[in-house]
């Protein structure tokens, strides 16, 4: 009997699951049981391209689910838009799990019938840096890895011939290499706000490296955990006390972390200075809109408040396309990184769009993503 | 049934940005970002964000025999017919690298079979320009822009950003202030030995069917002279690919006198491969009656395009994203389709075996292709003939009271795409001169015709209108027009 609130830790119960997954095998054991329980129609996953390129898919193909097994580090998407309007289970880090409350906020995602096994996650590097770091600091050339690995602080590359390298995530940030901006001022590592949040943080011991530990955060976690045993697909066991600490530490130790970032990267302003800040930081902008296509929490759809203003046509310095969408998401942005991802001409556009929310988020004690509980705190403040 | 994904490049330029596209079981498009391409890490241009509508089912090609809808086997035998009846002599062969290099390279077959050579719509005077590389920009100490990078080749535009954070001055050519830009010089090319290059500079200007071939020229001798470093971007996705035929020694015209070709009546027969001279002429109408002049038109494409309604044949191929094939991008770096489309490859092996050569497949192009890949990598530095010094470079007289209105060429223009940008750029002086109204309109005129456009206001030099959209107005990249506030 699993009930919420339980912490496990458990495995795939096929060998080949177990050796491909991350961690054990433990999702994508869960996501192909789902699949073909009928738990869900589809799930969202992602075909590997090569070592550091993969693209979400959405698929009945139970192979699909067996061949998407294991962690890309250098796969920066957001699966959040993905799940918008279907009946999925699918993986997630935090933030594409917190895409997916704020869809389903405004009824783009039925909650009720989408499945969020939760990833806890340090952290995300770009594919083409990622093979310049392997050439540069490494010493290693990029076609020879075969699979990566964070552990202890260090990122560890292994290649085919077996050899591990692994070099401190602190050393590589210092040589401008490492995770996204984003990831490093990121404040949810393990994600809370899915139904099951998993992770490697607390195995310890035989099975460090090929079992995952995983929280039961709601009654659908219940039911997806109980789905897979069931099924005969995953194999568990109550984690142990030692386990859940060193869980938490670790959990600690990364938030203190981007606390330090973030008191780095968010530096006051001066008054005055404002306006000319924002004004400066977009002025190179070429109007591509890439950045509210990829934005997961935004669900307005091409002819929307913000696209009303996006006209070549205005003479303004600073498009008002800008000035609505900082408006409009300070009440939903959730610092995923997809934005400052895409741009073109590389503003810092997650920095841009935090630093606007932050304050407000702050002041009404209200972190976007997290719950179905806590409406948009501008739809609802007292006027 | 599950989606299809695609792994493809942006038509829209020579910069040849790698992007995923969706294909869900409705038929409906959407993009997605491909973070690993090493050209453009997932950024796109909003061209590039626009490519579902640009290849949107409505605008896929469809085989016609004059005018009417037939199956593909049809349409080709119709074409092979043309082609045996044509005299030789005058036929003339279009494809200016809107498709893969396979294509273009069956393509040449054809030309071969037919004793004739493939049109690029550049003149081979200029054909050989070198390529760019667009890491080398980010470490320039010091480039001179002959190009609006905002409107032309944005994802050029993180370079030079990232060259500024590296110390590097830009200075502008041209008419438009660039926010990059230290400085935006309106020089003359006479002036050009102003901008004090040395060999830490780096020249960056296009080279297109209507670019000034003198001023190409005159560019190259300058970085001969001064000992900089130039680059020429290209404006479709495949324009490197147009030299690996092996004929560049071959005289190549420009387009603008391809089409005089076929108004003299020197040209009865044109094939164009994926090229529409009435889309890539600054004057569509003046295109249209030329092309007239023709007595056979055949046209392969994937596309539907203002060509295919008056062709005497149309054979259609799948949209560029669904084939196979690959592509060389302004870097001559190799890009590659993961789709397996080869209904271009097919008919024209199909066309080339009708006049009585060679069947071919996929595979042999593919392998002749790479093997003119490796070949051209042995003689990448030869710069040709374009490299001898010319005056002259022409600028038109503006009479007292007109005003000059010049085109903006931009990846929407060559494909007469939407976009939004029904509107001109004027200076504030002129905006005040003819006393516009915010929100109000401005009346274009030349011996065309008028024309009330919205507008925008600009740091542009006086006398100058800018248009990123071309305009029935217009003559060609520049006309002479008169302007009144409406
Ligand atoms: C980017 C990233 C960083 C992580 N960092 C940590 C960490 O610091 N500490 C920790 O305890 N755990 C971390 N994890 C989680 C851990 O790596 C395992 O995913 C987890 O333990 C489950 O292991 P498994 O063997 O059960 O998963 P598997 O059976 O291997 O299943 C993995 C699933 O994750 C999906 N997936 C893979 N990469 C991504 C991605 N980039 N974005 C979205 N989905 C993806 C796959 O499609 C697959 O469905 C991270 C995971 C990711 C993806
Ligand atoms: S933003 Fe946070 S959750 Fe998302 S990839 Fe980065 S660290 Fe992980
Ligand atoms: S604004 Fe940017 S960082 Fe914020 S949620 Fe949207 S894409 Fe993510
Ligand atoms: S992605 Fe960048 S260039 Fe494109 S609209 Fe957004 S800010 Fe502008
Ligand atoms: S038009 Fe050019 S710059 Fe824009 S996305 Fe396409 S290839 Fe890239």
């Amino acid at each position: 009997m699993i009930e919420v609130g339980d912490k496990v830790i458990g495995y795939s119960t096929d060998p080949g699951v177990r050796n491909k997954g991350a961690s054990g095998g433990l999702v994508t054991a869960i996501l192909a049981a789902a699949l073909e329980k009928g738990l869900v129609e589809e799930v969202v996953v992602l075909k590997h391209i090569n070592e550091y390129e993969a693209i979400p898919i959405i698929t009945s193909d139970v192979e699909d689910v067996l061949a998407s097994a294991g962690s890309m580090h250098t796969v920066p998407v957001n699966l959040a838009k993905y799940a918008v309007g279907k009946n999925v289970a699918m993986p997630g880090k935090p933030c594409d799990i917190r895409g997916v409350i704020e869809q389903a906020k405004r009824n783009e995602v039925n909650i009720d019938n989408t499945y969020l096994i939760g990833l806890n996650c340090g952290g995300t590097m770009y594919p083409v840096q990622t093979q310049e770091m392997l050439i540069n600091m490494y010493d290693i050339d990029p076609e020879d890895v075969k699979g990566e690995n964070i552990e202890k602080g260090n990122l560890i590359f292994r290649t085919k011939s077996g050899e591990e390298k692994g070099i401190s995530i602190d050393e590589l940030e210092e040589a401008g290499y490492g995770r996204r901006v984003s990831c490093r001022y990121c404040d949810v590592k393990i994600p809370v706000n899915a139904d099951l949040a998993c992770g490697n943080w607390g195995v310890i011991g035989e099975l460090s490296g090929n079992a995952t530990f995983c929280e039961v955060m709601n009654e659908k976690g219940v039911r997806l955990l109980e789905n897979a045993i069931d099924a005969g697909y995953i194999e568990i066991e109550p984690a142990s006390e030692k386990a859940i600490a060193i869980r938490e530490k670790v959990n600690n130790v990364m938030l203190s972390m981007g606390e330090k970032w973030s008191e780095k990267i968010f530096t006051e302003i001066p008054d005055g200075e404002r306006t000319q800040y924002y004004m400066e930081q977009f002025a190179d902008c070429i109007n591509c809109g890439a950045c509210k296509e990829v934005c997961p929490v935004c669900t307005c759809g091409e002819d929307s408040k913000c696209t009303m203003y996006h006209n070549l046509e205005d003479n303004y310095r600073m498009s008002m396309f800008h000035m609505v969408r900082l408006m409009h998401l300070s009440d939903s942005c959730i610092g995923c990184g997809q934005c400052t991802d895409v741009c073109p001409v590389d503003i810092p556009l997650t920095t841009i769009f935090r630093r606007f929310a932050d304050k407000s988020q702050k002041k009404y004690n209200y972190k976007a993503g997290m719950t179905l509980e806590r409406p948009p705190f501008l739809e609802v403040m007292p006027r | 049934m599950k989606e299809t994904i695609y792994q493809t490049i942006c038509p829209g330029c020579g910069i040849g940005c790698g992007l995923y596209i969706r294909k869900n079981a409705d038929g409906k498009l959407s993009i997605d970002h491909m973070k690993s391409s090493p050209v453009n890490l997932g950024k796109l241009c909003r061209f590039g964000m626009k490519l579902p509508h640009y290849y949107a089912k409505e605008n896929n090609a469809v085989n016609l025999v004059n005018g009417s809808s037939a199956v593909a086997e049809t349409a080709i035998k119709a074409a092979v017919e043309i082609l045996k009846e044509a005299d030789s002599s005058s036929i003339a062969l279009l494809s200016v690298g809107n498709t893969t290099n396979e294509e273009q390279m069956a393509f040449t077959k054809l030309a071969a079979t037919l004793e004739t050579i493939v049109q690029t719509g550049v003149s081979s005077e200029c054909l050989n320009v070198p390529m760019a590389s667009l890491v080398e920009i980010e470490n320039a100490k010091r480039i001179v822009l002959f190009i609006d990078p905002y409107v032309q080749y944005p994802l050029i535009v993180r370079r030079l950003l990232a060259a500024k954070k590296n110390g590097a001055s830009i200075v502008a050519v041209g008419t438009q202030p660039l926010n990059l830009a230290d400085e935006t010089l309106d020089l003359k090319p006479e002036n050009h030995d102003e901008l004090k290059l040395d060999s830490e500079s780096l020249i960056i200007a296009d080279i297109h069917p209507n670019s000034d071939i003198m001023l190409a020229k005159s560019l190259l001798a300058l970085a001969q002279k001064t000992y900089a470093k130039i680059q020429f971007m290209r404006p479709f996705m495949n324009s490197f690919g147009t030299g690996l035929s092996g004929d560049q020694e071959s005289k190549k015209v420009g387009l603008a006198e391809l089409l005089e070709d076929i108004e003299l009546g020197n040209i009865r027969t044109l094939v164009v491969l994926d090229s529409d001279p009435i889309e890539l002429m600054p004057d569509n109408e003046a295109a249209v009656e030329s092309l007239k002049k023709l007595n056979n038109l055949i046209v392969i494409s994937s596309r539907s395009s203002p060509i295919t309604e008056f062709a005497n044949v149309v054979i259609a191929s799948e949209p560029v994203y669904s084939k196979a094939g690959t592509f060389l991008n302004t870097e001559g770096k190799l890009l590659e389709n993961s789709g397996a489309g080869k209904a271009g490859v097919d008919a024209l092996s199909l066309l080339n075996a009708g006049i009585g050569g060679k069947a071919f497949t996929y595979d042999e192009m593919n392998y002749l292709v790479l093997k003119a890949i490796e070949a051209q990598k042995e003689k990448r530095s030869v710069v040709t003939e374009c490299s001898v010094s010319v005056d002259g470079v022409s600028s038109p007289e503006i009479p007292e009271g007109m005003y000059e209105l010049k085109y903006l060429y931009n990846p929407f223009m060559w494909f007469d795409q939407q976009d939004d940008n029904d509107f001109v750029l004027l200076n504030r002086n002129t905006v005040r001169k003819l006393g516009l109204k915010k929100g109000g309109c401005v009346n274009l005129k030349s011996n065309r015709g008028e024309l009330k456009m919205r507008f925008r206001v600009e740091a542009l030099p006086n006398g100058l209108v800018l248009t990123a959209k071309k305009l029935p107005v217009a003559r060609g990249t520049s006309t002479i027009v008169s302007m009144e506030g409406c």
